[in-house]
């Protein structure tokens, strides 16, 4: 029963009541108003309950969806395995890089310091150290693999996100500019590109020419 | 005139494979008195305590840049005239512009050669 409809029924109640004298009315005749007002209440709540309960309802079940696509996201395995293990492997491979350039370094820096007095002593340091030089270019093989790992933890992250954000019909809010992405902005931090430099040596000195 | 090489030369940059880099190319091209800083602040406490010939400088360090190394240099009295080389991955235009507006001599892109760096010390110190 709709409100209106529950609204007329109880008005009609009472203009009968009013319009009818009371005292001379049967007690019976009495309460059947009381009753088909009363009636008319507990149908109105009644539908009153049905809708909040329907609301109600929907929300919870908007909440156990959500629950289940964060459920998908895996966020705790995310955070607890695969960002750490990301993090672990780019250290690694900042550190096999490190190790690797200061062995070649090191090979190349011996070796211009030679003075090649007895050519045979000569041939055999340039010889130790070219084998040394190519035994530590041997970083490109592990530092690949790892960054492999690394980029398709990135990519198991874009999509479960991606996926996400879909499914919710999320989109990006509006966020303030950070105190460090204002620094690196006016500071025009944007360190390497991709691909190479955007401008090249030559763009460059032609602005100081 | 030529170039004094045993003048002191700063190399400020915070990863030391590019330090040991530019000091290698430096001790080949002659100079022999080489000195480094890990970020601009650190540079310029030491700018601020002896003299320097030359400033060889990266971009991107932090707590301070070498853009903001390079605007106090020009800042000061005492070293406004230092000659300042930037050498940085940061390769947009409008960073160049902006250093060259703040008074860099020279601006060398990485990854860079030997014969590179050499042109850009003969262009801001001369022939040597």
């Amino acid at each position: 029963m709709s409100a209106q409809e529950a609204a007329a029924k109880v008005r009609s109640a009472i203009d009968r009541l009013k319009a009818s004298d009371l005292r001379s009315r049967p007690l019976v005749e009495v309460l059947d108003l009381s009753h088909e007002m009363a009636d008319a209440m507990n149908a109105f709540f009644g539908s009153l309950d049905k809708s909040v309960v329907g609301e109600f309802r929907y929300i919870a079940d908007f909440i156990q969806q959500t629950r289940n696509e964060i459920a998908d996201l895996q966020p705790n395995e995310i955070r607890n395995n695969r960002i750490p293990g990301a993090s672990v492997e780019l250290d690694a491979v900042v550190k096999d890089t490190e190790t690797a350039t200061s062995i070649i370094m090191t090979e190349a820096e011996a070796l211009m310091a030679i003075e090649p007095e007895d050519l045979d002593a000569y041939k055999d340091r340039v010889d130790g150290a070219m084998m040394r030089i190519i035994e530590a270019c041997a970083f490109q093989d592990l530092t690949g693999q790892r960054v492999t790992k690394v980029v398709a933890t990135l990519r198991h992250i874009e999509g479960r996100v991606s996926q996400f954000a879909e499914t919710l019909g999320v989109k990006d809010a509006k966020t303030e500019e950070t105190e460090d992405e204002r620094r690196r902005r006016e500071l025009m931090l944007n360190g390497p590109a991709i691909g190479g430099p955007a401008s090249s040596q030559d763009d460059i000195d032609a602005l100081f020419n | 005139m030529s170039v004094d090489l045993s003048m002191p030369v700063l190399v400020v940059d915070d990863y030391k494979t590019m330090i040991r880099i530019i000091r290698n190319l430096l001790t080949q091209l002659g100079f022999k008195n080489i000195e480094e800083a890990s970020d601009g602040k650190m540079a310029l406490d030491k700018l601020r305590s002896s003299k320097f010939g030359l400033v060889i400088s990266d971009w991107n360090m932090e707590p301070m840049t070498g853009y903001e190394l390079l605007r106090e240099v020009r800042a000061d009295e005492k070293l406004k005239t230092t000659p300042f080389i930037m050498v940085t991955a940061e390769s947009k235009t409008e960073n160049v512009i902006a250093a060259k507006k703040a008074g860099v001599n020279n601006y060398i892109v990485k990854p860079f050669n030997a014969a590179t760096l050499k042109g850009k010390l003969v262009a801001v110190l001369g022939e040597f």
